[in-house]
């Protein structure tokens, strides 16, 4: 996995929780107070706090942050501020890869509107897993070893390159699961549309170039897929946003 | 202690502590007091339909010859029946056995001589306590048909139609609501008997020696004045004068007035009393149900919990000591009580069993210190039910196990990893995500393997879900705690095994339904 830097907006809880999560997979990591003054005289974390404000003076993005490689939270706990400053961060940085916090359906638009990738509904969240807790434990606890843990499942995506044997085939006509020990769930085409695998539509798909498969396995055996599928698909953040 | 006070004594204890002699009274209780005794429902129906019968007795004979075998039974079975219960409810309103060990007790303590005098008279007050009390005379009257040689006694059939009140809860509760206005129906009687006997003395001074007036009596002034305050005004007695015709007048406007302030006094007091009212309707329906999810404070992750679990068509039941909160989750039309999840005595009024009733507690207020409180609570209660709880901060992680949580969800750690999972691995986080939200209809599901359905398919490859369109994503064996991913065909499904499969809801829906109808080839 490439290292890359992180930016956090807002010094809570958490940005906090994020930091700490993140601190194995970015090399820097930058946490921005907007109250600055109070904050980093009660920092207890080991994380620096630079401070910021409205005022469109983003000097130390332009100079220290490569687009390519960085991303930017947003998770200031006021929602106004939180989507102003998403808006004035985007209006500034075209390019600027963001994922902003949410706490209502609402925001979460409103935040995609102004312009953030990936919007996390943390509420929304906590009660899906609440709600899969009472309805579907195994399924919770399943997804949550995808998701979470270290586990040996994963989820991946993985694009179909021209020198493949299966062009031309039917999707259901090949048995994945039995051949490469990996369940293929959907299929995202050309036109980013993603289709279910069992949908009616898809049924009869004929495999083609640039489709991309969405695979659950075990690593080894998703290596194996890539391989001979064609190469991984990396995030394509401008496609996040929907 | 004289022998017979001791004899008396030691019988009260004998009976007191009699498995027989208080089960047989518990059970008379519950039939005629306890409101959530399954079969008080079937006796009150019988008693009502007793009332009616005897009633519609009552019409029959007016006109036409009752046969005589349907009079013997309505004055002696009838009547006999509702002695009975009289002396059911005059054995069971107070414990005879209990004030005199009481007493016996007390004077033990007090190193003074057992009076068995002091006892019976105690007795007698609590017994004579029941008897004058006004359901009691009620229930008596309607035994007294039963002596129908006196024809006047006849019309106490109607004092049946009272007890009525006794079967019905509308009626109870219809009547709590006046008796909250008692002072005003007071006001308003003081009020309306002053007019009238100030009117019925005027009009028969000024009209009862006149000949023209059809006033000769005061029965017939006092008659005149009631009918005309009601605004009855039958018009059979009319005042004749001028003078009695000012006293007309006086008593029309009062009776309007009388009209008026009864109507508003009677429509206030409903609607003062109509979220009551509503509340209980509310906890009888909630006593009824027989497993649903309890949700401990309404705040935004509740809201959105309780939204999934309404999809599923799963019974919810919001607890909040907030009103507008509760009206919050009252507006997402969901059952809300305005208790306080954190005090036992909510579920004791509400009369929530935790054992059989609540499948989960689920303590959602964004406020760890609240949901430790109620947490403690409910398992001071219940030591089993299964209790769920947001956690807000960290460090109260401990303190909410050691209450006794079975589950901790903490969402600014779910951020963490979610933001992780970002950079790390977007699809993961996507496809769940949107397979949770029911995707294009695209659902998970677990289906629990039954003896039956592991005798049907004994291997994976038996279960041929390809052609329902359903992914088989894994096998949770219960035995070895552990999920397999993408099982072989030939692994074998047991008893107590989870499938876990992604596929279109409807396609789900047909699998399930073939996995528990084949049979055996």
């Amino acid at each position: 996995m490439r290292k890359q830097t992180a930016l956090i907006f807002g010094y809570n809880d958490y940005a906090l929780e994020i930091a700490r999560n993140i601190t194995d997979s970015c090399d820097d990591i930058y946490l921005f107070s907007l109250h600055s003054e109070q904050d980093i005289l009660n920092n207890k974390s080991d994380f620096e706090i630079k401070s910021f404000d409205f005022s469109d003076k983003w000097d130390f993005i332009t100079e220290n942050v490569n687009f390519e490689h960085s991303i930017v939270y947003c998770v200031l706990e006021d929602n106004a501020e939180n989507i102003f400053l998403t808006i004035s961060l985007r209006s500034s940085f075209p390019d600027l890869n963001m994922i902003a916090l949410s706490n209502n359906k609402e925001t979460a638009s409103k935040l995609e509107m102004a312009g953030a990738n990936k919007v996390i509904p943390y509420i929304q969240t906590t009660a899906e897993m609440i709600a899969e807790m009472m309805e579907k434990p195994m399924v919770k606890e399943v997804f949550h070893k995808i998701l979470f843990e270290s586990g040996e499942l994963k989820i991946s995506k993985v694009r179909i390159n021209n020198s493949n044997d299966y062009l031309g085939k039917t999707l259901s006509d090949i048995d994945w699961d039995r051949k490469y020990g990996v369940i293929v769930l959907s299929l995202v085409e050309e036109d980013m549309h993603s289709e279910f695998i069992y949908s009616s539509k898809i049924k009869h798909h004929t495999i083609s170039e640039g489709d991309v498969f969405i695979i659950v396995g075990y690593e080894n055996d998703i290596k194996e897929f890539e391989k001979i599928m064609g190469g991984r698909c990396d995030v394509d953040w401008r496609h996040w946003s929907r | 202690m004289g022998f017979f006070s001791r004899a008396i004594v030691d019988l009260a204890y004998f009976m007191n502590t009699s498995d027989a002699y208080q089960r047989k009274r518990r059970f008379f209780y519950d039939l005629l007091e306890n409101e959530r005794y399954p079969y008080k429902k079937y006796f009150d129906i019988l008693m009502m339909s007793l009332i009616f019968l005897s009633v519609v007795i009552l019409i029959a004979e007016v006109k036409s010859d009752v046969p005589k075998d349907i009079q013997l039974f309505n004055t002696y079975v009838i009547s006999i029946i509702f002695f009975i219960e009289y002396l059911l409810r005059f054995w069971i309103s107070s414990s005879i056995t209990e004030i005199i060990i009481n007493s016996s007790e007390h004077a033990i303590m007090l190193d003074r001589e057992f009076s068995l005098s002091r006892a019976l008279f105690k007795i007698t007050k609590v017994k004579l306590n029941f008897v004058f009390s006004v359901r009691a005379i009620i229930d008596l009257l309607a035994i007294l048909p039963f002596f129908h040689e006196l024809r006047l006694l006849r019309l106490f059939v109607l004092f049946r139609v009272f007890k009525l009140f006794r079967y019905t809860n509308s009626f109870k509760i219809f009547a709590s609501v006046l008796s909250t206005k008692k002072f005003e129906f007071l006001m308003l009687l003081m009020f309306a008997s002053i007019v009238v006997s100030v009117s019925s003395v005027l009009i028969y001074v000024m009209e009862g020696n006149n000949p023209h007036s059809p006033i000769e009596t005061l029965f017939e002034a006092v008659y005149w004045s009631i009918v005309t305050i009601s605004t009855v005004g039958y018009g059979d007695i009319t005042p004749a004068t001028s003078e009695g015709r000012v006293v007309a007048m006086f008593v029309i406007t009062a009776g309007i007035a009388v009209l008026a302030f009864t109507t508003s006094i009677i429509v206030s007091a409903l609607t003062e009393k109509l979220d009551e009212i509503k509340e209980v309707k509310t906890i009888e329906d909630i006593r009824k149900l027989k497993r649903f999810y309890l949700i401990c404070g309404y705040e935004h992750v509740a809201k959105e919990v309780a939204k999934k679990l309404q999809s599923s068509n799963m019974d919810i039941i919001v607890l909040d000591e907030d009103p507008h909160r509760t009206a919050n989750a009252k507006r997402d039309g969901l059952v809300a009580l305005n208790y306080d999840p954190g005090h036992a005595k909510s579920y004791k009024k509400i009369g929530i069993d935790l054992k059989t009733q609540v499948k989960a507690v689920l303590c959602l207020r964004e406020s760890d210190v609240e949901n430790v409180y109620t947490t403690l609570t409910v398992r001071s209660i219940n030591k089993d039910v299964n209790i769920i709880s947001l956690l807000m901060d960290d460090i109260n992680r401990k303190k909410l196990n050691f209450a006794g949580v079975n589950e901790i969800l903490y969402p600014k750690g779910l951020v963490g990893m979610i933001a992780k999972e970002l950079i790390g691995r977007p699809v993961a986080f996507e496809a769940i995500h949107a397979l949770r939200n029911d995707y294009f209809g695209v659902d998970v599901e677990e289906i629990l393997v039954d003896n039956r359905m592991s005798q049907n398919f004994v291997y994976v490859s038996d279960l041929k879900n390809s052609r329902f369109r359903i992914i088989l994503l894994g096998i949770y064996k219960k035995d070895k705690n552990r999920f397999f991913f993408n099982p072989i065909d030939s692994t074998i499904l047991e008893g107590g095994d989870y499938l876990l499969i992604i596929g279109n809801s409807a396609f789900i829906r047909e699998f399930e339904k073939y996995l528990h109808k084949k049979t055996r080839i």
